[in-house]
């Protein structure tokens, strides 16, 4: 089975290119390392959780790109967010992703994070996800399939690899204010403890 | 088993095997306990609930099936959508207290005698129960999401049609015309 | 010494959960005292927006109601509508109908087993029976378009004609299979260890089980052939032979042994399929215009047996396009909230996702 190598060759192939030539030698090694190992959270928050076990196991085996499903999000460096959110979800979702360490990436899943998808006019469902938690990458379709999420793992380790500030865990730290208010607008009185507390300290 | 049904209330036989009847909100517990000790219709399998806004009222519906789920009854009750509250089944069936939860969440219906009616599904809904009919979906949405710029497929069916057939036309007419 | 209570969340975000839910459990030591059930982190409104459709647009997202098994929520749409506006099918639409259940079923048992091997840490389980159930999608993908969601089983018949080759492909793929059953067998359903942390748990007995609305493999596990394809036939199934395999043990082991007997019914029930399908005939029936294609105000309830127990539709018209009232009856409203809360209670921690696994919970179809 080939399918989802291919573009996973050709960005091999195209690697000098990606690589900005503005990092020194230690931070390019860095990069490649994390960009190797991705250890995944998989909040099943909608449907695209059925296209997740796929995904890990033997058939499409994302393993071979280092990418690993963990348990917990203190271990995590990916967070899949696979699918609709419920407000009551992105409440849980967002927790989890604060919880997690940096550097920390997010990744959405199907065609309902990036518009509603299916689900455009249910009172039930946010239709932004990059509103409430920077996104790093879309995966589009409803169900995307497990192809679609290995060349959403392959883009993502060549922006992990160009190591740039645009990253989503920067962004949130720089712009939590902008995120903060969207949540706080859809939540009302029923908001998360502020993420701020957490990098008081930090040269931002 | 039929036989004590057809000849104490006036079924409605919808198919070989699935049966209607009618009952007002005060003989309801009553009717329950006579089937379920008379007749093999002993498990409530689902409580369903119609919003006819029109004719003012809800229209609950409590299935029950047999031992042998081969045949399903149906008891139909409608209430007035005002004052609405209903004596709950929970001590009947213990299923029937999850779903009087839910029922009351999306519709707003009381359920006397049950204890667990806070919150199912939603978390924090202060509006209108969501399954109500005068519940706009759509005016929800775009009170408290933003769409993304862009979206196009969010359009009226009929005026998409009516633009699209008089654009053909005016295609149609323009190269004739020139 | 005093004895502390705590109390934690099992889900929404835990590996062992079946799904986006989340149990509330209080414990003493490892062992439960009291279990909640939480869920609303899926709900959609489905009945809402289905209230806002037609009858084509509607159909498009009911699949989308259950997951792991799509397949039984577009027939109970289209036998509910069907059963309203008068239609008939044919039979070999009736056939296409059947195997497609049936292939649904054996992917959703695959799917189980991956679970259920998982909450007990055989890994090895989950490789090969997600890998074998690709290759049902696969099948899938070739008869719909679509791997997960087929959108395929529409009012009136099926959408496409069988590909060239089809049956011969599927008939293949069903000798496959039953090698690989054997080999399951070998690798999970007769391991020790699995035995060893499935027998005795999970427990439910007793002639009340009929009375408290449970279905699917939960009454099997406990004695009690029940299951809608025999007992309140639909489709083809009055025509077909196969048997209902139960157990009387009740535990999480003897739901598993079901579980196991019903992929080989699966099978059998396909072969009959590919030898009794006619080979000509019309798949769909004429229906009307999109915006004519109305329901009488009448109301109906269907049910068709799932992979996981009884799933049901009630269905209400109004003499519009519109559907007033469609309500979903899915097996896992009653098994997540008045089976497994007392289910729970004195069972240890880590088998609470052993339990959960066998009982086949479902949470998007809970609350739709």
């Amino acid at each position: 089975m080939d399918e989802g190598f291919i573009p996973y060759q050709q960005s091999l192939e195209d690697e000098e290119q990606s690589i900005k030539s503005t990092q020194s030698v230690i931070e390019q090694a860095i990069a490649w390392f994390r960009a190797h190992s991705m250890f995944v959270l998989a909040y099943g928050t909608g449907c695209g959780a059925i296209e997740m076990p796929p995904t890990f196991t033997s058939r499409y085996d994302i393993e071979r790109l280092g990418v690993v499903g963990v348990a917990t999000p203190r271990q995590a460096d990916i967070l899949i967010v696979s699918g609709y959110c419920s407000p009551k979800t992105l409440k849980r979702v967002i927790r989890s992703y604060e919880q997690m360490s940096e550097p920390k990436y997010i990744i959405g899943l199907g065609s309902c994070t990036i518009n509603g998808g299916m689900y455009w006019d249910s009172y039930n469902t946010i239709k932004k996800l990059d509103d409430f938690l920077p996104v790093d990458m879309y995966v589009n379709g409803c169900m995307p399939r497990p192809e679609a999420l290995i060349e959403g793992f392959v883009k993502l380790q060549e922006k992990i690899r160009a190591n740039s500030s645009e990253a989503g865990y920067i962004q949130y730290r720089t712009r939590y204010a902008h995120y903060r208010a969207n949540q706080e607008r859809l939540f009302g009185t029923q908001v998360q403890p502020r993420y701020e507390e957490n990098f008081a300290g930090m040269n931002l | 088993m039929m036989s004590y049904l057809e000849e104490h209330y006036e079924l409605i036989h919808k198919t070989p095997r699935l049966f209607a009847l009618h009952v007002t909100r005060e003989q309801l517990l009553d009717t329950l306990h006579q089937i379920t000790t008379h007749t093999s219709f002993d498990t409530l399998s689902q409580l369903t609930c119609t919003d006819w806004i029109e004719e003012e009222r809800f229209e609950l519906g409590y299935m029950l099936t047999n031992a042998l789920r081969s045949h399903n009854l149906m008891l139909k009750c409608s209430i007035a959508r005002d004052k609405v509250t209903m004596p709950s089944l929970a001590l009947l069936f213990a299923q029937a207290e999850v779903m009087e939860r839910e029922l009351h969440e999306m519709f707003g219906i009381g359920f006397e005698g049950n204890e667990t009616l806070y919150d199912f599904a939603l978390e924090g809904w202060c509006d209108i129960p969501p399954m109500r009919r005068e519940f706009d979906t759509l005016a929800y949405v775009n009170a408290h999401y933003d769409f993304r710029e862009g979206r196009e497929d969010n359009l009226d069916v009929k005026e998409e049609i009516k633009k699209r057939k008089a654009a053909a036309k005016s295609a149609k007419e323009t190269p004739s015309g020139a | 010494m005093e004895r502390k209570v705590i109390t934690i969340y099992h889900g929404p975000q835990h590996p062992g959960i079946t799904g986006n839910m989340s149990v509330e459990l209080d414990l003493m030591g490892e062992t439960i005292t009291r279990a909640r059930t939480h869920v609303g982190y899926l709900h959609r409104g489905f009945e809402k927006l289905i209230e806002r459709r037609t009858i084509i647009q509607a159909f498009t997202i009911v699949c989308r109601i259950c997951v792991p098994e799509p397949d039984p929520n577009e027939a109970n749409f289209a036998l509910a509508v069907e059963r309203l506006a008068g239609i008939e099918v044919s039979e070999r639409a009736s056939y296409i109908r059947v195997m497609v259940l049936e292939m649904a079923r054996l992917g959703a048992q695959l799917l189980w087993m991956a679970g259920q091997s998982g909450s007990v840490g055989l890994g090895t389980v989950g490789q090969w029976s997600i890998y074998d159930r690709d290759l049902i999608l696969d099948l899938f993908e070739q008869l719909t378009g679509g791997r997960v969601y087929h959108m395929y089983i529409y009012p009136g018949g099926v959408r496409r004609e069988l590909p060239d080759g089809f049956l011969e492909r599927l008939s293949a793929l069903l000798d496959y299979l039953q090698k690989r059953l054997d080999a399951y067998d070998r690798l999970f359903f007769d391991n020790a260890s699995f035995q060893k942390r499935a027998i005795g748990v999970g427990v439910v007995r007793g002639e009340e089980v009929l009375r408290r609305g449970f279905s699917g493999q939960v009454l099997r596990g406990c004695g009690f052939a029940r299951d809608l394809r025999r007992d309140n036939p639909y489709l083809l199934y009055d025509q077909l032979e196969f048997d209902i395999p139960t157990q009387s043990a009740g535990d999480v082991y003897a739901r598993a042994l079901v579980r196991r007997a019903e992929m080989r019914e699966s099978i059998r029930i396909l072969r009959q399929v590919i030898a009794q399908m006619p080979e000509e005939g019309a798949i769909m029936q004429k229906l009307p215009k999109h915006r004519k294609f109305t329901l009488p105000k009448e109301d109906t309830y269907v049910a068709v047996e799932s992979a996981r127990g009884e799933f049901g539709y009630y269905m209400a018209g109004d003499g519009s396009e519109m559907i007033r009232r469609m309500q979903v009856k899915g097996p896992s409203l009653i098994h997540a909230f008045s089976l497994l809360e007392p289910l729970l209670v004195g069972e240890e921690l880590s088998n609470v996702a052993l339990i959960m696994n066998s009982l086949g919970i479902c949470p998007p179809e809970i609350e739709r």
